[in-house]
């Protein structure tokens, strides 16, 4: 028995149905949505309106949200590697700043190399910064100790601290009277962006490793065996299965591409550290997880309208004059609607 | 089952109703919800009556405005934000875009950009850490104003004002020294940046001019508003003894009123609103009053005579005020703190001059010298007296 | 360090340690049950938006944290909702509930930003006013913290001695065979996280109208989330849950005293603490982990009607 919403029912089907249900459930929660803004005095049909033309209406708004969807695309594969063997790794966020850290510390160290050199070191160490940080829970919950949930969580809010000791500290800034950060990157520590927009060498990256993961999971035997662990590990281990080597490899993994993300975004978009540089990505991949069940397309569409509902609230807030965060509440219905998994959706089948 | 699927939306809809319709709606614009004093300083200059342009036709300007944080803070936002608003009033065909809570970073960049998309040629990046993000999109768009501050830099179209917040800091410190009764005076600061040890460090020099044996502890949160703990450093001070708070913090309101509890005294920064919070045990604070400058501005813009100028603007010239004294200071406070401004702007007493002393007893500034304008911001040291990690 | 710098730790941790006891004795009864609640961040902030709000609307702070405690209630019922009507998986639905509260928060929040209030009146402890004010006027506490102690112990009763309580426990350990004596799984797991969400709106209601009489986005700075780990550091025993609450309630404390003293160590390591103890004590309990928690913990009840 599952207890989320089957991913490849979703996908299998027919891709205009399966659209139709994307669209269903953005439609209800919409209009939630657009309720709630109503009941706060605004025109929640004039905010949508605009959300959807100041993202998808101009070449510029398109690139931001392309921009917003790169980390995306990175933590959510974070969570669904792990979901396959029933893993919940929450901790993205964590993972993300030490992948960004130990990224900035190879920028910094090997500020001499050329961008051909220095941009996979940079990458790899991302990698290994974010599996690090996933290694302990994993760790843990492979000896049977602790549930990487909580520990994962509880990590998301140590690795922070880390990376702002050392902003303020060893890395700190000549520029640092007026606000923190480290030094900046050597133009050959940073990913080259196109055509002039913020979008980033770390889109072809993302597109890569979401490609990988596909592949992967479907046509691999390590995909086969993930998902026989995930569906039941008891019969996976009387089978033989190594599920240790499995809990602990796939977690790591999905933390190393976490720390991708972080090393994606000081490298290709900041150009250096800053404290609290992620507006939790972590947890948005956790949703776009959820949201699409796991399965690439699927990632990949939720990614990308994520990237939308959160670049959108800049002109919330401008003309409409809502806190910024407001667009969480859309975020947090759409995940509702899914979960409470109305008859639409599934067509009748039982959980 | 359809039943289902309705449930779903009628509880949905229900928990809706019940959480902001218990409420009250949300007001459209974040207007301060207080009586703000007025200043005390005079305006610079008069400011011209707008053209004859009716407002119910084509903006004659529209300003886009970012914050770092919410502009009701009582704090810094708020002083911009009040700034602005002056702007309204004294030209009334001008229509201002707001977007609080903008992240210092290059998220920063889309909103502005949202901004210019929607008509705005005179950008205000209220904060520090919207300076670059502000720098890369002016490049981007030549015909659009940016007035920065707190920065340095410049260009064709882009400019840096601020006021001298460590001369309103060293009169604060004479107050803060003058009516301490145990000699321990207790900063809250956000983080260990170069002007807020600037502040301190003038703060700290201003009351051991008064009082040799005053001290300042200083304790930092960690973030430019994180409410509990502001709560609790301020707590902390107090229980070292310390019986004047002052703070550098987004706002000021949390630790204002935990020393009013306590029964402390409080001196603010950065928004005159922050006295509302210590009916009785308020000193006096420092404000900023961007008003008339900004009016200035926004008037060169709209008549095409907008120049790029590097402003540092102090009391004298009105862009910072001291706030009205509490009830509890005796007038000869107020008159040496009247005195010690009148030097100040007169030039007679500058602060920070040689010999300056640090916490471990080096020699920082030497006998006769003066430590450089330039240098305030890359502070990163103590003033003997002061206690507390400049880390 | 003076005994004054102690007792201010021992103050400030009970200040801060309040509304995280709270909020772990309302997780207590979620996870009592069976439910795991990792959208008590959501909840809390929403709950101190609205009593925050109340509280500025209509001058009253009693009237503020009844609100809060309503608010708590019903972000709960939501979840409850999702998991136990709708068998959604309880970690995605919290985490959804989470992100909820941000925005909710925010939008409820946002007029009050920088509202002023006359917080719950502070009364000192019996006997301590003739000690000199630096040291009594530590020890004035609101009504909100005189009640935390007895509230866990009245949540104690209520888990361990009544039969409502077995019956809860029950639930939590093995739905099904309390089903088949007779109870409804449902029916007590909407309860518990009822007064679960309200609890925690209490622990709310403290902080931002008690304690720093203020209202900002995010202000609850992860203590939902300290609140569940506190849950598994307490054996999810609510006498327990009050060691653990002011253990790291001293934590932070500690952190700023050491600052105060002039002593060198970064402010942002000493963050870390509280987090790092929390699973410190994971590691070290782990072992006897499993006896502690209620079985059915995270598990979705699917029903007898299949």
């Amino acid at each position: 028995m599952t207890d989320k919403p089957s991913p490849r029912l979703l996908l299998k089907l027919d891709p205009l149905v399966a659209a139709l249900r994307y669209l269903t459930i953005f439609l209800v929660a919409f209009a939630l949505f657009g309720l709630i803004l109503w009941l706060a005095g605004k025109d929640p049909l004039q905010a949508i309106r605009d959300t959807f033309s100041s993202t998808l209406g101009t070449g510029y708004g398109l690139s931001e949200v392309v921009v917003k969807m790169i980390p995306l695309l990175f933590t959510a594969v974070a969570v669904a590697l792990p979901s396959r063997v029933g893993l919940i790794n929450v901790g993205g966020e964590g993972q993300l700043y030490m992948g960004a850290w130990l990224a900035a510390w190879a920028a910094l160290t090997f500020s001499a190399l050329p961008p051909w050199a220095l941009l996979p070191l940079m990458a790899a160490m991302g990698m290994v910064g974010g599996a690090l940080w996933a290694f302990i829970p994993a760790f843990l919950r492979a000896r049977g100790l602790v549930n990487e949930t909580i520990t994962t969580l509880l990590m998301n809010y140590v690795a922070p601290s880390i990376v702002t000791f050392f902003i303020y500290g060893p890395w700190r800034s000549p520029l640092n009277a007026l606000y923190p950060q480290t030094i900046d990157f050597v133009p050959a520590a940073r990913l080259p962006a196109f055509f002039g927009t913020r979008v980033h060498l770390g889109l072809l990256l993302a597109l890569l490793f979401l490609l990988l993961y596909w592949l992967v999971i479907k046509y691999t035997r390590w995909g086969l065996e993930m998902r026989a662990i995930g569906g039941n590990p008891q019969a996976a281990r009387r089978n033989g299965l190594p599920l240790t080597t499995y809990v602990v490899a796939v977690l790591c993994i999905g933390g190393a591409l976490a720390g991708l993300a972080g090393m994606s975004e000081v490298s290709g978009i900041h150009g250096r550290l800053r404290p609290g540089f992620s507006p939790g990505f972590g947890y948005m991949g956790f949703l776009i997880s959820w949201l699409s069940g796991g399965g690439p397309l699927g990632i990949l569409i939720m990614s990308f309208l994520t990237a939308v509902i959160s670049t959108g609230g800049d002109i919330l807030q401008i003309k409409q004059g809502l806190p910024f965060a407001v667009v969480n509440i859309l975020l947090a219905i759409s995940l509702f609607v899914i979960l409470a998994r109305p008859s639409l959706l599934t067509k009748g089948k039982q959980a | 089952m359809k039943k289902s699927l309705f449930t779903v939306l009628c509880l949905l809809v229900i928990a809706a109703f019940l959480l902001p319709a218990c409420k009250p709606a949300a007001t459209p614009t974040a207007e301060p919800t207080t009586a703000v004093e007025p200043p005390t300083a005079v305006p610079v200059e008069p400011t011209e009556e707008p053209s004859a342009v009716p407002t119910e036709e084509e903006p004659c300007l529209i300003i886009g405005a970012i914050y770092v944080g919410p502009v009701n803070d009582a704090g810094y936002n708020q002083a911009m934000h009040d700034g602005l608003m002056e702007v309204k009033e004294n030209i009334a065909c001008v229509d201002l875009l707001e977007a609080e809570n903008v992240f210092e970073g290059p998220d920063a960049e889309r909103v502005m950009e949202n901004m210019i998309a929607e008509g705005a040629t005179l950008i205000f990046p209220t904060s520090f850490g919207h300076q670059e993000p502000a720098f890369n999109v002016a490049q981007k768009h030549p015909d659009v104003i940016f007035e920065h501050a707190g920065g340095w830099m410049m260009a064709g179209n882009f400019a840096n004002f601020y006021g001298k917040p460590p001369e309103t800091w060293y009169l604060m410190g004479v107050a803060a020294g003058m009516m301490t009764e145990t000699d321990k005076l207790g900063f809250v600061a956000a983080m260990p940046l170069g002007w807020t040890l600037t502040f301190v460090n003038a703060f700290e020099l201003g009351a051991q001019s008064v009082n040799p044996e005053a001290e300042t502890i200083v304790t930092f949160t960690g973030s430019w508003s994180d409410r509990a703990k502001e709560a609790a450093a301020t707590d902390a001070l107090i229980n070292q003894g310390v019986d004047v708070v002052t703070m550098h913090v987004d706002s000021p309101a949390t630790v204002i009123q935990t020393a009013e509890t306590r029964g402390v005294y409080s001196i603010g920064f950065q928004s005159l609103a922050a006295q509302q919070y210590a009916p009785e045990f308020w000193i006096t604070g420092a404000g900023f009053t961007f008003g008339p400058l900004m009016t200035g501005f926004a008037q060169s813009v709209i008549e095409g005579t907008w120049e790029p100028a590097f402003i540092r603007c102090g009391v004298a010239d009105g862009c910072m005020a001291v706030a009205p004294y509490g009830p509890k200071v005796p007038d000869a406070v107020k008159a040496k703190v009247d005195e010690v401004l009148a030097q100040l702007t007169a030039g007679t007493l500058v602060i920070f001059q040689g010999p300056l002393v640090d916490q471990d007893g080096a020699l920082r500034v030497a006998e006769g010298e003066v430590l450089a304008e330039e240098e305030l911001g890359n502070t990163d040291w103590f003033v003997k007296g002061v206690i507390g990690q400049p880390q | 360090m003076s005994v004054l710098s102690i007792l201010g730790v021992i103050s400030s941790a009970i200040f801060s340690g309040a509304s995280l006891l709270y909020a772990t004795l309302g997780e207590i009864l979620d996870e009592r049950a069976g439910v795991v609640d990792l959208g008590l961040e959501g909840v809390m902030l929403v709950s101190a938006a609205t009593g925050f709000g109340v509280t500025v609307r209509t001058g009253n702070p009693y009237l503020g944290v009844l609100a809060a405690m309503l608010a708590g209630g019903l972000m709960n019922l939501l979840f409850a909702y999702l998991v136990v009507t709708r068998r959604a998986n309880q970690l995605a639905s919290g985490l959804a509930l989470m992100f909820f509260g941000f925005g909710m928060s925010a939008l409820i929040g946002r007029p009050y930003v920088g509202s002023r209030i006359n917080g719950l009146p502070r009364y000192s402890l019996p006997g301590l006013s003739d000690l000199p004010p630096l040291i009594s006027s530590q020890f004035r506490f609101d009504l909100l913290i005189y009640l935390a102690l007895p509230t866990a112990i009245l949540i104690g009763w209520l888990l361990f001695r009544t039969r409502w309580g077995l019956g809860l426990r029950a639930v939590g350990e093995n739905p099904n065979a309390a089903f088949a004596a007779g109870r409804d799984p449902r029916w007590i797991r909407y309860q518990a996280l009822f007064l679960g969400g309200a609890l925690a709106g209490l622990g709310a209601a403290h902080l931002s109208i008690a304690w720093t009489m203020t209202w900002g986005e995010y202000m609850t700075a992860g203590r939902g989330f300290i609140a569940v780990a506190l849950v598994i550091f307490s054996k999810w025993h609510p006498l327990r849950a009050v060691a653990g609450a002011l253990l790291f309630g001293g934590a932070v404390a500690f952190q700023l005293l050491l600052q105060a003293s002039g002593i060198p160590i970064s402010p942002f390591l000493l963050d870390t603490i509280p987090y790092v103890l929390t699973l410190l004590v994971l590691i070290a309990w782990g072992g006897t982990r499993k006896h502690a928690a209620p079985a059915s913990l995270g598990r979705v009840y699917l029903g007898a009607e299949q």
